[in-house]
């Protein structure tokens, strides 16, 4: 049986990548990747706890988080094709118009 | 029904007429001038009937509208007080108001004034003001009546406001008043805080008897109360108290060193001056001492300073009238003077003399202002004495009621002022020779101050009389004066007959000399013998005598030949004096070619013609001092209260222009912000040992 922190790891590494996508990538696209990425990071620890102490709590959320991910995207690239429209690119660096 | 139930309308009916000519008073004939004459003859008759009740042997004393309840502290309401001092004043003032809008009819409407609904708006607030303060019930409603009263003449002074004189004049008016009202103020806030009630006289409710504030002194004088003196003892925070209130009464009363407004206040129209001489503005200072006396009589030392303001200014104002050349400013010294004389009676323990003086000089002050518009209506508003001379045969209805006032305001027997001034030199007299301690001496010389001033009294009013009147008329409208209507000549007559007879309501040395008892103003004062009406309000003779023997230590004594060889030998040098004072003027101005005789003064003529330099050293103290103090603290409030404040602000303004830079709009910066504080947090966490 593969011990719970292996899963942690595995969740640590995932959610890092996610961030390091959210802090580098200028995309958008692939910032909604990332941050689906960190999302998922989250729900492998819920498994991984859930699996330790025998609750099906844990299990039970994962799918909710899952549901919820999918409302997420679709916002997001909602988000994502507006904007577009504004500013001609989905470089999130360039829409800088709400700032100081 | 009774009377007084009809209280209030007294000075709600003058209210009414204000309402009536500032509304509605360009539409009316005679441009509100009815209304007025008809308020102010109802509050006469409302006035004599409330003096009729309360000569039948009723008071009165009730709270009628609180306007604040307080819970476990005291209460502010609007009361009416009517004894038989109170029933006095209202009958004087609504008399003298009723007169003065008569005569207003000619003195404004008859000589084409503009303006006339203000004026008579003005007269209806003033009176109604006045007619309130005199039966307010406690010295919260005083005050506010007061400050109305203040503000009404203010307005009235000020009335022609397109010329440069009266609006400034009016301004001066209400500035030093309002300097003395300042300390009434703090006084009446006093009072409230160290008695927890500002009634002047008992008040019977259903929950039991309210004790009024003089009640409540006394007793804490004599130990029996315990309040608040702010670590005084019980009498010096008493007389600190009484002191603060007398700045209201300095101010308002013209006593020296706050008498500069009122020779100014000459600039408003003639009537107005009457009023404010007479009845209402300049009354009321004296009233109030009077109204609150058995609070006055639990400190010898505020009746000391009392008798010694009254005995200077009565001196003081009398010697500035002696050079002055207009007509209405020597009434406006003389005025300043008699009420001195009020104030040494009051403070020398003379209530009633002090009542009869304001009585009397009520009726002859309103008839001399009067005559004297009469006298400006015939030179077309030139007051300078030395254009006129000869109106004698000229108007010799204005003529015969001046005189009778002026023999009044000199003090010659036996018109109304004789036996009231001399009433008040008496008291003075004996109290001085009789008092405990400093009292005495304090008295004789106040005593001594007053007496010297009516030499100069007869003298300033028979100047002003032989200069106006008699010898050669020196100028084209003295020779062809413009006469003048009934309007005039009626309140003047009425006047002239009050001047000659009201003196007769209290013929003390005849009382003395002869055992009749003719001082009616004495006994309506003292009320009846047996369980007197004013009694139960404490605000009887009896009650105050005892006071003036018990706590101030003031009692009689007749150095002279017992009462009666006394009061011959008081009487005497008085009526001497004046006489003096008036032969001396018929020497000097009862020619028929009168000439200046002042330069022979010397140098005291420039002094007595700028008034001692009053003025100067008072606008010195506003300009030299007050500016300077306000300036520095100014300074501190721009540099260091502001500065504090600023400086704090710009703090705020600063970090917050230099950290709204991290909101730059780029999403990732954000993110890298979020991840780096979490971090942060993180370390930190795990160095302090993780929380728990």
């Amino acid at each position: 049986m593969i011990p719970t922190e292996y899963y942690l790891l595995l969740s640590a590494a995932v959610f890092s990548i996610g961030v390091f996508g959210v802090l580098t990538r200028r995309n958008a696209l692939i910032f909604l990747m990332s941050v689906e990425l960190m999302l998922n990071a989250a729900n492998i620890n819920l498994v991984a706890f859930s699996f330790q102490y025998g609750n099906l709590t844990g299990q039970v959320f994962s799918l909710f988080i899952m549901a919820l991910a999918a409302a997420e995207v679709a916002v997001g690239l909602g988000i994502i094709l507006v904007l577009y429209r504004n500013f001609t690119d989905i470089d999130v660096t360039k829409a800088t118009t709400m700032r100081w | 029904m009774t009377a007084f139930d009809f209280a209030p309308a007294i000075a709600l009916l003058p209210f009414v007429s204000f309402l009536v000519a500032l509304f509605g008073g360009q539409y009316l004939p005679k441009k509100g001038a009815f209304a007025g004459i008809a308020a102010t003859a109802g509050s006469l008759l409302l006035s004599a009937w409330v003096a009729v009740t309360v000569a039948g042997g009723e008071t009165y004393n009730e709270a009628l509208y609180t306007f604040t309840a307080g819970l476990d502290t005291f209460e502010l309401h609007l009361g009416i007080l009517i004894d038989p001092l109170t029933a006095l004043m209202l009958l004087i003032v609504s008399f003298i108001a009723l007169l003065v809008h008569v005569f207003s009819l000619g003195y404004m409407n008859d000589e084409g004034e503009t303006g006339l609904p203000r004026y008579y708006a003005g007269l209806g607030l003033f009176t109604a003001s006045m007619l309130a303060f005199v039966f307010s019930n406690n010295i919260l409603m005083a005050f506010m009546f007061f400050e109305l009263v203040g503000l009404c003449s203010y307005l009235l002074i000020g009335f022609w406001f397109r010329e440069d004189g009266p609006p400034s004049a009016a301004k001066k008016a209400f500035l030093v008043t309002r300097f003395g009202d300042y300390f009434f103020l703090i006084g009446v806030v006093g009072i409230f805080a160290t008695f927890g009630t500002g009634l002047f006289a008992p008040v019977e409710t259903a929950s039991g008897t309210m004790a009024s504030f003089p009640q409540i002194a006394e007793q804490a004088i004599n130990g029996e109360a315990d309040i608040f003196t702010a670590g005084y003892g019980a009498q010096t925070w008493m007389t600190i108290l009484g002191l603060l209130v007398l700045g209201g009464v300095i101010g308002k009363s013209a006593q020296f060193p706050l008498h500069t407004w009122l020779p100014d206040a000459m600039e408003g129209p003639t009537p107005v001056s009457a009023l404010i001489h007479a009845a209402t503005m300049v009354a009321a200072g004296v009233y109030l001492v009077a109204r609150m006396y058995g609070f006055y009589l639990l400190s010898p030392t505020a009746l000391a300073i009392i008798a010694l303001v009254g005995g200077f200014t009565a001196l003081f104002a009398a010697t500035m009238g002696v050079v002055k050349q207009e007509l209405k400013q020597v009434l406006a010294y003389s005025t300043i003077s008699q009420y001195g004389y009020m104030m040494l009676a009051l403070g020398s323990g003379g209530y009633v003399a002090a009542v009869f003086h304001l009585t009397t000089h009520a009726v002859f002050k309103a008839l001399l202002f009067l005559g004297a518009g009469s006298v400006i209506i015939a030179m077309h508003h030139n007051e300078n004495m030395w254009d006129m001379g000869g109106l004698k045969e000229k108007m010799p209805v204005t003529y015969y009621t001046f005189l009778s006032g002026s023999l009044a305001l000199a003090g010659i027997v036996p018109f109304a002022g004789f036996w009231s001034k001399d009433e008040v030199l008496f008291e003075a007299l004996i109290h001085g020779f009789g008092s405990e301690g400093m009292l005495g001496p304090m008295y004789l010389l106040a005593y001594a101050m007053g007496l010297l001033a009516v030499f100069f009294t007869g003298f300033y009013t028979f100047r002003m009389v032989y200069l106006t009147f008699h010898g050669d008329a020196r100028s084209d409208t003295a020779r062809d004066p413009e006469p003048v209507r009934w309007n005039v000549k009626g309140p003047l007559a009425v006047l002239g007959v009050g001047a000659a007879t009201v003196g007769l309501i209290n013929m003390k040395p005849i009382a003395v000399l002869t055992g009749a008892e003719i001082d009616f103003l004495h006994k309506w004062v003292h009320g009846p013998d047996e369980g007197g009406w004013p009694a139960a309000l404490s605000t009887d003779l009896v009650t105050y005598e005892e006071l003036m023997k018990g706590v101030a230590g003031i009692s009689s004594n007749y150095p002279i030949g017992g009462e009666q060889g006394t009061l011959l030998v008081s009487a005497a040098l008085s009526l001497g004096l004046a006489l003096a004072g008036v032969l001396f003027a018929r020497s000097l101005y009862g020619v028929d070619q009168p000439t200046e005789h002042t330069d022979k003064l010397g140098g005291a003529k420039t002094l007595l013609m700028h008034n001692y330099y009053q003025d100067e050293y008072q606008v010195w103290l506003a300009q030299g001092v007050t500016v300077p103090i306000a300036r520095a603290a100014d300074k501190f409030d721009q540099g260091v209260v502001d500065g504090v404040v600023n400086g704090v602000s710009s703090v705020s303004l600063f970090t917050g222009s230099r950290f709204r830079r991290i909101q730059s709009g780029v999403v990732s910066n954000y993110a890298a912000l979020m991840t780096l504080s979490l971090a942060l947090l993180l370390v930190v966490f795990v160095v302090l040992g993780g929380g728990a």
